[in-house]
């Protein structure tokens, strides 16, 4: 990374074929839409690139970092479209469905923690999920969703945090980080 | 609290979960609040890691040849660029500038835009020869927080490139004023909107002799002879 943050195109090559997937499956869950989700990923990795410099290793890995970056992205171009859009989970169709990559050793690796974390957040009430499923892959503010579901703002602040507590002592009971997938 | 201090009764402290989700509205105060709260910047930190870990549930799809083609491409360009403008950043433009105007439609913008990365495969290009180019970073207002902009001078001619811009707001435009050592501040008919990827460049139809600054301000579509609005993006030429 530290190539990349001296603008060294080929370094950052490097970083966009290990990364790439990843972000463009958050971005692709995230927005729903084949369209929208590359031009989330396209500002992402852009985002990466000219700010490379600001990439701080004792924050978290790189692949945290992008997928923030994408995140946030996401979140933005959501916000942009509206709530009416944002409900609807795909206009792409069943057969524009993209194929997943070819499966590695560390695609392997990734599977089992994503089934991992998949099978804590599906342990959480299933209240504490939804206001995370909501803020995080749906990109609704916490506002948004009190009114959503008809409940009081400081019970949605409630849940969310009571649900990510949840899910960090369940993480740290874990015998495996995400950030050695990176 | 006015220092930085833990304060393990802060009641903001509830609203990190939400910062780590995105789901703040208006995160300026709180990112405020931050900068001073270690309680809650270690509840941020810790829950961030939690948050860190939801992408891993999310279905895995293959990223599209074409999109890595596209930001590769990009990526290939602006490196290139900063190569070359790297040792010549400090030169000054070689001819005086040739004043033109452009006023940019949406679509106009984008065309603008492409032409911009013409430019960019041009200096690639003539790196060797006699055209030089000398790209100005601005500074951005607080409020367009992921806008990048730069000023590029080449052969005479001043673009300014944005990206990351958010639409000027219903009924205003985008326009390009400078500000001269002798204190005035000249506009100019440099007006321009942006993509809904936020890009865009605009010529700046005026010699920079003598001008200290470029700025650009949000005005009524026309344009104004004065701004009506603080300077959202600041190129400082001469200190």
């Amino acid at each position: 990374m530290q190539l990349v943050a001296a603008n060294d195109g080929e370094a950052f090559e490097v970083v966009l074929e290990r990364h790439a997937d990843a972000v463009f499956s958050l971005a692709y869950r995230m927005c729903g839409r084949h369209s929208l989700a590359e031009d989330v990923a396209q500002e992402a990795f852009l985002a990466l690139w000219r700010n490379g410099a600001r990439y701080d290793s004792a924050r978290g890995s790189l692949r945290s970092w992008a997928l923030r970056i994408a995140h946030h992205r996401a979140v933005d171009t959501l916000r942009r479209a509206g709530v009416h859009d944002r409900r609807r989970t795909s206009d792409d169709g069943i057969e524009e469905r993209l194929q997943a990559p070819e499966s590695t050793e560390g695609d392997a690796i990734a599977n089992v923690v994503s089934r991992e974390v998949r099978g804590v957040l599906d342990e959480l009430p299933t209240e504490q999920r939804r206001v995370i499923e909501l803020a995080y892959f749906g990109g609704f503010t916490q506002t948004e969703i009190a009114s959503m579901l008809d409940t009081p703002l400081g019970t949605v602040k409630g849940r969310m945090r009571l649900g990510l507590e949840k899910l960090e002592a369940a993480f740290a009971a874990g015998r495996w980080s995400v950030h050695e997938l990176a | 609290m006015s220092s930085r201090e833990a304060d393990f009764d802060c009641a903001q402290r509830m609203d990190a979960a939400a910062y780590v989700l995105d789901a703040v509205e208006g995160l300026e105060p709180y990112r405020e609040h931050l900068s001073i709260c270690t309680t809650c910047q270690a509840e941020v930190a810790k829950l961030q890691l939690v948050v860190d870990r939801l992408p891993t549930t999310v279905p895995p799809a293959a990223a599209p040849q074409a999109l890595l083609e596209r930001v590769l491409a990009t990526v290939r360009s602006e490196a290139e660029l900063l190569r070359a403008a790297g040792s010549l950043a400090d030169q000054p433009p070689s001819r005086p500038h040739r004043a033109r105007s452009h006023r940019l439609s949406r679509a106009g913008a984008r065309v603008a835009f492409a032409a911009c990365v013409a430019v960019a495969a041009a200096i690639v290009i003539n790196s060797g020869s006699s055209v030089r180019e000398r790209v100005t970073p601005a500074r951005v207002a607080a409020s367009i927080p992921g806008a990048h902009v730069s000023l590029h001078q080449i052969d005479g001619r001043a673009n300014l490139v944005v990206s990351g811009m958010p639409q000027a707001p219903l009924g205003k435009i985008y326009e390009v004023w400078l500000s001269r050592a002798s204190g005035s501040l000249q506009p100019t008919d440099a007006l321009f909107s942006v993509t809904s990827r936020g890009n865009g460049s605009v010529d700046v139809p005026a010699s920079l002799h003598g001008v200290k600054e470029v700025m650009v301000t949000s005005e009524p579509l026309g344009g104004s002879s004065r701004p009506t609005s603080p300077p959202l993006i600041r190129i400082v030429l001469h200190a």
